[in-house]
């Protein structure tokens, strides 16, 4: 009994001992790595992105590269999916300890530069570290809040209709450019009458389609500060909507539910899906027919609405090296090689060195580059609407209650009610 | 002679068994709604990738081990060893910490008195009551001013500090409820406190240690937002950083070794437990007064 006790007793204070020295060990790692500059003079950045394996193996051939081109500059990657990477950065910017650089969205710029995050990378274009020449159909301004730029556009895409081809021809209906509205649903009705499915998955939750309607119409989902359209507006988009899912023009939202994480339009509910054109790979890779890219419906035979968004690239007001920062984002946006690696995985490239440096070779990204210049050379595209802080907030809400009104949960009415106060809510936040 | 049964004992006998077969269906039943969604990532993990989302059935048609050996290859450059190294690294300083420290700050609360006692005690139970996300971002900035970001100090320190309430207030209770007079007994024979904790109040406790080590280590294996805030290096990545890592949202997600490395990760959790739940039933078992 005795001789037991104190083996377990030795046990237990080696334990212990293990486990101060591990706590002593990670501590002394971790002063090591905070300013970023070692005693060579080389620096460390930190580089953060979301996305899924085949974009992170990209960007990491993109960096070795920026590597060898710039000794003196090493990058620290962080890389996570869409969702964690946000929760993170929130807490990681109001810490003061956001990375240096990062990939941002549009609808994520106002709310930080409000709250000081973001540097005006014109003082580093001032200083030549950055060249903010070449970038193609005037995708630059995607990244500027009142006159600063913070945030360098590294791809564009629009929305787009994403149609099951097989389905059209069947039903013998097409989709052609500066067809409106009321053609769009005249297809739908006629291939849920020859094929019994859906025409389309539920238009009228997605933000940013309201927001293309709103703009053939001479609104806007947004303006600089607010909502760019009336409760009434809304209501009535709903009501529509709500009128279509009873019809079974537009695909049954619990069914839709239920073949999630897969889209309905590849679950074969549905012939049609509005949705950003460089998601439109995952179609082919989820379902059995053939997809393709099709034009926005308009209002006057003409106008789509359409616009170009961006992913960008963005850098941490307070980080300690800028010139490097500068100079990092400088090459991933104009190199022609770093261009090549990463193709049209965050949209068609954005300046023309890395744009005529890529050749898509595969179907789908030939499509994506073949729609954008369509819509380019159609002359539609217009100025990409505002985004104030709390953007991201009501496309969530938006989907949300959406949602809630497709189902029959809630009235169209005070759905509308109901987003607008969220809205507020989320431009005081 | 044979014995005959009236017909009443028999319908009896009868009844007994159609009500236990009755019971045992029942029971049997519900244990397969509780284990269904276990049978499904089972199933889903010898399937094709692209079956995970697309057929309903529960097992796979043809099995296929692609899941588990694109596992081997690692996601991102990182190998899913890594992962698992780091969970399971985390996992075990959290318990020893929360079993050193929270057994000896019980002690303190459950066998000596001191002034202030039962307000310290009230306090430790009020910070129950904070909710975790109020101290994220204080501690974030306590962590960073200390330059810990990125190492696995600011997951584990708090667990060698005591402050995981529950588990005192556990242990406590549990303290609590040791007869006094084998303290007593330890005094008398010159026991000081350190001594009284480590050779009688310990050893008896051990039911409520076990059973904290075993929640803390699930609590740990599972932690998500601890590490996503705190590690930036995705080599240093747990396993549910690592599992979300799978998905893809503007492209197409890498459901099938998700659900593989899902699967996996039950694993230690399940190992643990089995190897300790023995203990807690012989501690139940058991009364205080052994040897």
């Amino acid at each position: 009994m005795r001789t037991s006790r104190n083996v377990e007793r030795r046990t237990i204070l080696k334990a212990a001992g293990a486990t101060a020295a591990t706590l002593g060990l990670a501590a002394t790692t971790g002063c090591g790595g905070d300013s970023g500059t070692s005693a060579d003079g080389t620096v460390t950045i930190r580089y953060a992105w979301w996305g899924g394996e085949p974009r992170t193996i990209a960007i990491k051939k993109t960096i070795a590269l920026f590597e060898k081109k710039y000794p003196k500059i090493k990058i620290k990657p962080e890389f996570t999916d869409y969702e964690a990477f946000w929760e993170k950065f929130q807490t990681q910017a109001s810490g003061g300890n956001p990375p240096d650089v990062f990939q941002n969205a549009v609808t994520f710029l106002r709310k930080y530069d409000k709250r000081g995050v973001l540097m005006d990378l014109k003082t580093q274009a001032d200083a030549g570290n950055l060249n903010l020449e070449n970038f193609r159909n005037g995708v630059l301004a995607n990244g500027q809040v009142d006159d600063k730029q913070v945030g360098i556009p590294v791809g564009a895409n629009t929305m787009a209709l994403v149609i099951d081809l097989k389905a059209f021809k069947k039903a013998g209906v097409e989709a052609k450019f500066g067809w409106t509205w009321d053609e769009y649903f005249t297809a739908l009705q006629t291939i849920q009458d020859k094929l019994k499915i859906a025409g389309d998955t539920g238009y009228f939750s997605i933000m940013y389609l309201y927001d293309l309607y709103l703009r053939q119409n001479g609104k806007a989902f947004y303006t600089d500060s607010d909502l760019g359209f009336t409760e009434d507006d809304l209501t009535q988009w709903w009501e529509d909507g709500y009128k279509r899912v009873k019809s079974g023009l537009v695909a049954d939202p619990k069914k839709i539910e239920q073949v999630k994480p897969k889209s309905g339009l590849s679950a074969g509910l549905a012939a049609s899906e509005f949705t950003w054109d460089n998601f439109s790979i995952r179609y082919q890779g989820e379902g059995e027919s053939d997809y393709g890219l099709a034009p926005i419906p308009t209002t006057n035979g003409k106008d789509t609405g359409q616009y170009l968004g961006s992913l960008m690239l963005s850098a941490f007001s307070g980080t300690k090296h800028p010139k490097e920062v500068a100079q990092f984002i400088d090459f991933m946006v104009h190199d022609p090689e770093a261009g090549k690696i990463m193709g049209y995985d965050r949209g068609i490239l954005s300046t023309t060195e890395q744009y005529d440096a890529f050749k898509p070779t595969d179907p789908n990204n030939q499509g994506v580059a073949a729609y954008e210049d369509q819509v380019a050379k159609a002359g539609v595209l217009g100025k990409i609407t505002p985004h104030p802080s709390g953007a991201d907030v009501i496309e969530a809400a938006f989907l949300r209650i959406g949602g809630e009104v497709a189902q029959g949960k809630t009235k169209p009415a005070d759905a509308a009610k109901a987003l607008f106060s969220e809205a507020k809510a989320a431009f005081a936040g | 002679m044979t014995s005959v049964t009236t017909p009443a004992a028999r319908t009896e006998n009868e009844r007994r068994r159609t009500g236990s077969l009755a019971w045992h269906v029942g029971a049997l039943l519900l244990l397969a709604v509780v284990l269904y969604p276990v049978i499904w990532v089972f199933g889903a993990s010898f399937k094709p990738s692209k079956d995970i989302i697309a057929s309903i059935d529960l097992l796979p048609t043809e099995p296929v081990w692609a899941n588990f050996s694109g596992l081997a290859d690692g996601i991102s450059g990182i190998s899913i060893g890594s992962f698992f190294g780091n969970s399971l690294m985390y996992a075990v300083l959290a318990v020893a910490g929360v079993v050193l420290s929270s057994s000896l700050t019980a002690y303190a609360f459950a066998k000596i008195r001191f002034v202030g006692r039962n307000l310290l005690f009230t306090l430790m139970i009020g910070t129950l009551l904070l909710p975790y996300h109020v101290l994220l971002i204080p501690q974030y900035v306590l962590f960073r001013n200390l330059g810990y970001i990125d190492t696995l100090v600011p997951l584990v320190a708090g667990k060698f500090l005591a402050t995981e309430a529950f588990f005192v207030f556990l242990m406590v209770q549990f303290m609590r409820g040791l007869p006094r007079e084998l303290d007593e007994a330890a005094k008398l024979d010159g026991c000081g406190h350190l001594r009284t904790y480590w050779s009688i109040v310990l050893p008896l406790s051990r039911p409520a240690i076990i059973t904290s080590a075993i929640f803390t280590f699930i609590n740990a294996w599972n932690d998500f937002m601890g590490p996503l805030i705190y590690l930036n290096t995705p080599s240093k990545y747990t396993v549910s950083l690592g599992l979300m890592m799978f998905r893809d949202q503007e492209g197409i997600s890498n459901y099938g070794s998700m659900i593989a490395m899902s699967l996996v990760a039950l694993v230690p959790v399940i190992a643990f437990f089995m190897a300790f739940q023995r203990y807690l039933i012989d501690g139940m078992a058991t009364s205080g007064l052994k040897g």
